[in-house]
């Protein structure tokens, strides 16, 4: 009897709570009373600087300092913290980042993450973030907690640990293809632009006929983007498990996701035809002869100056190209005033595109934080108030940027890109309860492209998954490094003998390194977290 | 030149305590110390760190505290079935390497020696050196300006000489010839330096009296010069032999990168490790790697120190 009413009030409890909950949503508008609720009874009368590391090369102009001056004496009222900002500059980011973070010597606290792009789940399992339990986070960092889903919170979680807080409220599309430039493609006589793989030849011959002289290639690849993939999957409904591997190697048909197969053997007929039609691009001068070591190449810049006629990135990227006034080095605007830029996306053939992930961006604190409550409440901050987030994303009003009567972000008259730009490269707390979109951008092609993305969008179908790697990652280190080498040979064509036996040969080198064995062991795991 | 009788020091020697010896020998220890200490602090203070080689290490818990796997560290590189290909032309280069520089070297310091105008000879031995101070990244881009097939220098050449161009960049063959010379270019007029010092060296008595007994130049090189080199030439080939199983990557990596085409010719351990694990940020596969190329090397001055002492017991490291 007593075990009974024990249960029911601990029933009648749980359900106030939720009601209680329910009643007053937390949301950014009222977060400053949130904020004032809950951290009433924090001890910060220790003054503390939160060491906040990003990817990225460090500005030197004066405005990022005052901005940081002022954002600072905000956050010191706030919750008495300052914030500092460590650059990994972008010269083997990859290894300084994780060798940042493995020091473990609690110069950092707050860690720009990603799980697709930035090892975050490696460094969670390593030992390098902290665990961030349910009760830390509802206390500080309230509203991020409330305002992020619990299916969300779930796709950060491993072995029953939250490793890390994920940018899901911002809207953007980061899958990828080809930028090309739709006015050529138009007087090349494609007037809807490229639909189709097949629509690029005649594109890419019209400009090296008209244009050639100008441009320092159609593409001035530097050997390091492999198509081979989004080639096969603009025909295949095929979606890749993210985070496993340097290229899109194994994952499975989105009718079927949840039978793993290594796409490189499944699709050996549309292998061997993008291998036919990369040697056909490599005669017909797409990229420089040496392109595999064409290491010291900006084709992006070159793009953007009119000078190649192709750019290989993901949408995201795309937005600032198809905009004029995104960038001051756009300046194939100034030179062309018909110029337009167009973007033929992985899937457009077969109708379908995968939806971001969640955790693209996420955020971390390190293991090592000497404060990481004041860490979360600094995020906290950066995420939900409004002052800090204009600050912190956007820079000085009035300065680096305004805000026209359409509430439109633009930049002043006065602005110079040396001195009065900003940046913090905020990948894993942008919020678009609080963006201010920018009156740079071509809002009629970017949403006209994401209406049609939302039109087709599938969810990415292994959020759920977390890989544990340690019984097979020899093997997947020898898949990645015979992906890359025979990537390189099939995707810019420089191959000798016939595109059937470049494919044989990268088969049989996948085969020998363990591919088999690493579909096998995903295989195995998927079952156990789909209950296959 | 006075002699000590050895039989005469050794008893009294034997008697003396260490503490004595070190303080006889202090001034001496004293200019040791900065290398004392360099070595402890950066090889052997480390050495109980190679067991991060045996385990799964875990940031939080440390070198010691994370799980032990065994020789799992291991397996990559030898599941990779290129594990021997890639020690024989990480060796092959080496011993390359090794015995075309000393040879290199000694001709050049000889010939250095041999210059009389002394303005001449500094201004080629600074022109020899002047390569080893260059980044091997910028030597990178060197090599490419000159040899690409598009705008590079050599290619521009025979294009208006009416010849075809070199694709270089797009056929294996020639590499391990060209990263041997860039490398000769890059480390001779270093290398030099050690043996024109140990020329200055020789008693400049013994050379004058052989010139008073009729010998020519050449003879003079053969038979004072070069015996005389020899200690330098043994010491420091056994030297070079501990790294003989660890490849040069900067150069290798900034002259050939990522370009499979020439890096299926002159693959060695450090590139392929790179590449395979460079996106699995792992010290314990890494340091894997080094401890299978230190105890080759270790193995080989260990032998060769052996057949070294047999022969010529003075030449020998210990």
């Amino acid at each position: 009897m007593k075990k009974f009413v024990a249960l029911l009030m601990a029933a009648m409890m749980a359900l106030s709570i939720c009601m209680v909950s329910s009643a007053e949503e937390i949301s950014v508008a009222n977060a400053a009373d949130v904020w004032a609720s809950k951290w009433a009874d924090v001890d910060t009368s220790e003054h503390v600087v939160i060491n906040y590391m990003t990817t990225g090369d460090a500005p030197t102009t004066g405005a990022n300092a005052e901005m940081l001056a002022e954002l600072n004496a905000i956050l010191t009222e706030k919750v008495n913290a300052e914030i500092n900002i460590v650059w990994i500059s972008w010269t083997d980011y990859l290894a300084n980042y994780n060798l940042r973070i493995a020091s473990m010597d609690g110069s950092i606290d707050l860690i720009g993450s990603s799980t697709d792009w930035l090892d975050a789940w490696p460094n969670s399992k390593r030992g390098g973030f902290l665990e961030l339990d349910t009760e830390m986070l509802a206390k500080y960092a309230p509203v991020t907690y409330a305002t992020v889903p619990k299916e969300h919170w779930d796709v950060c979680t491993y072995n029953g640990n939250i490793y890390f807080i994920p940018e899901d409220n911002y809207s953007q599309w980061t899958n990828h293809g080809f930028a090309y430039r739709l006015d050529w493609a138009k007087e090349a006589g494609l007037e809807n632009g490229i639909q189709t793989w097949a629509d690029f030849k005649p594109y890419l011959e019209y400009v090296k006929a008209t244009y050639g002289d100008k441009l320092i290639a159609l593409w001035d690849a530097d050997g390091t983007a492999y198509p081979a993939g989004g080639y096969i999957c603009s025909f295949a409904k095929w979606r890749s498990i993210d985070g496993l591997a340097s290229g899109a190697i194994w994952g499975g048909y989105l009718d079927d996701p949840y039978t793993i197969n290594c796409l490189y053997l499944e699709e050996t007929d549309r292998l061997v035809e993008f291998a036919k039609l990369m040697k056909e691009w490599d005669e017909l001068g797409v990229w420089p002869t040496d392109v595999l070591s064409n290491t010291g190449a900006d084709n992006r810049l070159e793009f953007r100056q009119g000078k190649t006629a192709l750019e290989q990135h993901h949408t995201q990227t795309w937005t600032g190209l198809v905009s004029p006034k995104a960038s001051t080095d756009n300046t194939m605007y100034l030179d062309d005033e018909d110029c337009d830029v167009g973007f033929y996306y992985w899937g457009k053939e077969a109708g379908y595109v995968t939806r971001d992930l969640v955790t693209h961006g996420v955020a971390a604190v390190s293991a090592a934080s000497k404060n990481p409550e004041r860490t979360l409440m600094v995020y906290d901050l950066l995420r939900n108030d409004r002052e800090c987030y204009d600050l912190f994303n956007y820079g000085l009003k009035g300065r680096t940027y305004d805000v026209d009567e359409n509430g439109y972000r633009y930049t002043p008259e006065t602005y110079v890109a040396e001195k009065d730009s900003v940046s913090t490269n905020w990948w894993w707390g942008r919020n678009d309860d609080l963006e201010i979109p920018s009156s740079a951008m071509n809002w009629d092609a970017i949403n006209a492209l994401y209406d049609e993305y939302d039109s087709i969008a599938v969810m990415y179908p292994y959020e759920a998954f977390v890989f544990d790697n340690s019984n097979v990652q020899s093997y997947i280190n020898q898949c990645n490094e015979t992906y890359t080498t025979y990537m390189k040979y099939i995707c810019f064509g420089q191959y000798d003998g016939t595109a059937e036996e470049i494919v044989e040969e990268f088969q049989n080198a996948l085969r020998a390194a363990g591919c088999d064995e690493v579909t096998a062991e995903i295989q195995r795991q998927i079952n156990a977290t789909y209950g296959k | 030149m006075s002699v000590v009788n050895p039989k005469k020091v050794a008893p009294y020697s034997v008697k003396r305590s260490l503490g004595k010896k070190i303080w006889n020998s202090k001034t001496l220890l004293l200019m040791c110390l900065p290398a004392i200490i360099y070595f402890i602090a950066f090889s052997y203070a480390p050495l109980p760190g190679i067991y991060v080689a045996f385990v799964d290490y875990n940031y939080r818990k440390g070198i010691f505290g994370s799980n032990f796997v065994g020789l799992k560290n291991f397996e990559f590189v030898a599941n990779s079935g290129k594990l021997w290909m890639l020690t024989k032309n990480t060796i092959l280069f080496n011993v390359a390497f090794i015995l075309l520089d000393n040879l290199l070297a000694v001709v050049v310091a000889i010939l250095l020696k041999e210059i009389q105008s002394k303005m001449f000879r500094k201004v080629s031995q600074t022109m020899m050196f002047l390569p080893y101070f260059i980044s091997q990244v910028l030597v990178g881009l060197l090599v490419y300006s000159l040899l690409n097939s598009d705008t590079g220098l050599l290619n521009a050449v025979l294009k208006s000489l009416g010849q075809a161009p070199l694709k270089l960049y797009k056929t294996g063959d020639p590499w391990p010839l060209i990263i041997i010379l860039v490398h000769l270019w890059q480390k001779t007029g270093y290398n030099s330096v050690v043996y024109f010092a140990a020329i200055m060296g020789i008693d400049s008595a013994v050379i004058e009296a052989s010139m008073i007994d009729g010998a020519n130049g050449w003879q003079k090189i053969r038979y004072i010069i070069l015996p005389s080199l020899r200690p330098t030439i043994v010491i420091l080939l056994l030297f070079a032999l501990g790294g003989i199983v660890k490849g040069d990557f900067g150069l290798f990596w900034n002259l050939v990168g990522r370009n499979p085409i020439l890096y299926q010719k002159v693959d060695i351990i450090e590139m392929f490790v790179y590449r395979a694990t460079v996106s699995d940020f792992n010290f314990s596969t890494a340091s894997a790697v080094g401890l299978y190329q230190s105890l080759i090397g270790f193995i080989l001055v260990l032998t060769v120190n052996g057949i070294v002492k047999k022969i010529e017991p003075d030449y020998s490291l210990f």
